[in-house]
C-alpha cells in the first residue's frame, strides 16, 4: 500500500455503501434504537414515508471510516461533525465523498459530504456540511 | 405563533446522567463494525491493534455517540429506548440537525459508559422557506468508570411547524 497524498486539495477516496433494510435492522440492534421509523411499515404509512428511513448517524459512521481506511489504522479521527440535508430511505446508495483542506504539525482537515447515487436519477444530498479532523499519529501524539 | 413556550425555556440547562450497567465491550464492539460495513481489524484483532500502537481492540470512534446501551430505559410509543428530553411542540415535525463529536482517545471494551445530557439551548429561526422552526442544542459528555474523558456530542434537533397549521 502507498501512503496517501495528504495535502491541501487531495481527495479523499470514495466511499460507496447501499444501505439495505438487513443493513439498517443490523445498525438498529447494534445501537439499541428500535425506532420503528427505522423498519415498520405501519410507522410509515401514516406519516407519508415510502420505505423505512435510514438512520442519519450511519453517516457518522461512514464518514468515520472514510478517512480511517484512508489515513491507516495509526491515525486518531478527533473530531467528526455532519449536518443532515435530506432522507435516505432503504436499499438506497451513498458516496462519501472528501478533499483535504488543511494539514498542519501532524493534524489533517478533511471537508466531506454524503450523497446519495441512485442509478438514472440525479445524485441528492444526504449530508452537508461534513468534515473531520484527524491527527496522524494517533489519539497520545 | 412561538414554538418557544415557558415551559421549555425552563428546561434549558437540565442535565440528566445514565450510567451503563456494563462495561462496552468486545461484543458490542464488533456488531456495531458489522452492522455499519467496517472490516477494520482495529475493531475485532487484538494482535493487530497491539501492532499499531493500541492496548488491543477499539471500538468505532461513533459508537459511543450512537448506542443506548448506557441508557436503559424503556422504549417510548414510537419504539426509541434512548435519551430523550420528551419536548412536545404541537403542530411541529421534529427532524435532526446534525452533530458534532470530539474524541479525547479510543473507546475500548472494559470502558463502563457514563454519558451526562445537557440541554444546552432553543433558539427560534425561519427555515429558507419560510418556516418557523426551533433550533434545540444538547450536549452529551461521555466519561468511563475511572473519569476519563471519552467524547463530547453536540446534537441539534429542530422542531419545524407544520405548513397546515399557519
Amino acid at each position: 500500500m502507498t501512503a496517501p497524498r495528504v495535502t491541501p486539495g487531495a481527495e479523499v477516496p470514495p466511499l460507496e455503501r447501499t444501505i439495505d433494510l438487513r443493513a439498517m435492522v443490523a445498525y438498529a440492534g447494534a445501537t439499541w434504537d428500535w425506532h420503528r421509523l427505522h423498519y415498520d411499515p405501519d410507522y410509515l404509512a401514516p406519516r407519508g414515508l415510502p420505505a423505512p428511513v435510514v438512520d442519519g448517524q450511519v453517516f457518522g459512521a461512514l464518514l468515520a471510516e472514510q478517512v480511517q481506511d484512508w489515513l491507516g489504522p495509526r491515525a486518531f479521527v478527533r473530531r467528526l461533525h455532519f449536518r443532515f440535508k435530506n432522507l435516505v430511505f432503504a436499499g438506497e446508495t451513498v458516496r462519501c465523498v472528501g478533499r483535504v483542506t488543511a494539514v498542519e504539525g501532524g493534524v489533517v482537515q478533511v471537508e466531506q459530504r454524503v450523497l446519495i447515487i441512485d442509478g438514472e436519477l440525479p445524485e441528492r444530498v444526504a449530508v452537508e456540511p461534513a468534515g473531520a479532523e484527524i491527527v496522524l499519529g494517533g489519539e497520545a501524539s | 405563533m412561538s414554538l418557544l413556550s415557558d415551559e421549555l425555556r425552563a428546561m434549558i440547562g437540565t442535565e440528566v446522567t445514565y450510567t451503563a450497567p456494563e462495561e462496552l465491550g468486545r461484543a458490542a464492539i464488533r456488531y456495531f463494525a458489522k452492522a455499519v460495513g467496517d472490516d477494520n481489524p482495529l475493531y475485532t484483532d487484538d494482535a493487530y491493534a497491539r501492532e499499531h500502537g493500541l492496548p488491543g481492540v477499539v471500538a468505532p470512534p461513533t459508537l459511543i455517540c450512537e448506542t443506548n446501551q448506557y441508557a436503559d430505559v424503556p422504549p417510548d410509543a414510537d419504539g426509541y429506548a434512548g435519551h430523550d428530553w420528551h419536548i412536545d411542540i404541537p403542530g411541529s415535525r421534529k427532524v435532526r440537525g446534525g452533530n458534532a463529536y470530539t474524541f479525547h482517545r479510543h473507546v475500548r471494551p472494559d470502558d463502563v459508559i457514563t454519558a451526562t445530557w445537557r440541554l444546552e439551548g432553543a433558539t427560534e429561526r425561519r427555515t429558507s422557506g419560510g418556516q418557523d422552526m426551533l433550533v434545540v442544542s444538547s450536549v452529551a459528555t461521555y466519561t468511563n468508570q475511572a473519569g476519563d474523558l471519552l467524547c463530547t456530542n453536540e446534537e441539534t434537533i429542530i422542531y419545524v411547524a407544520r405548513k397546515e397549521d399557519r
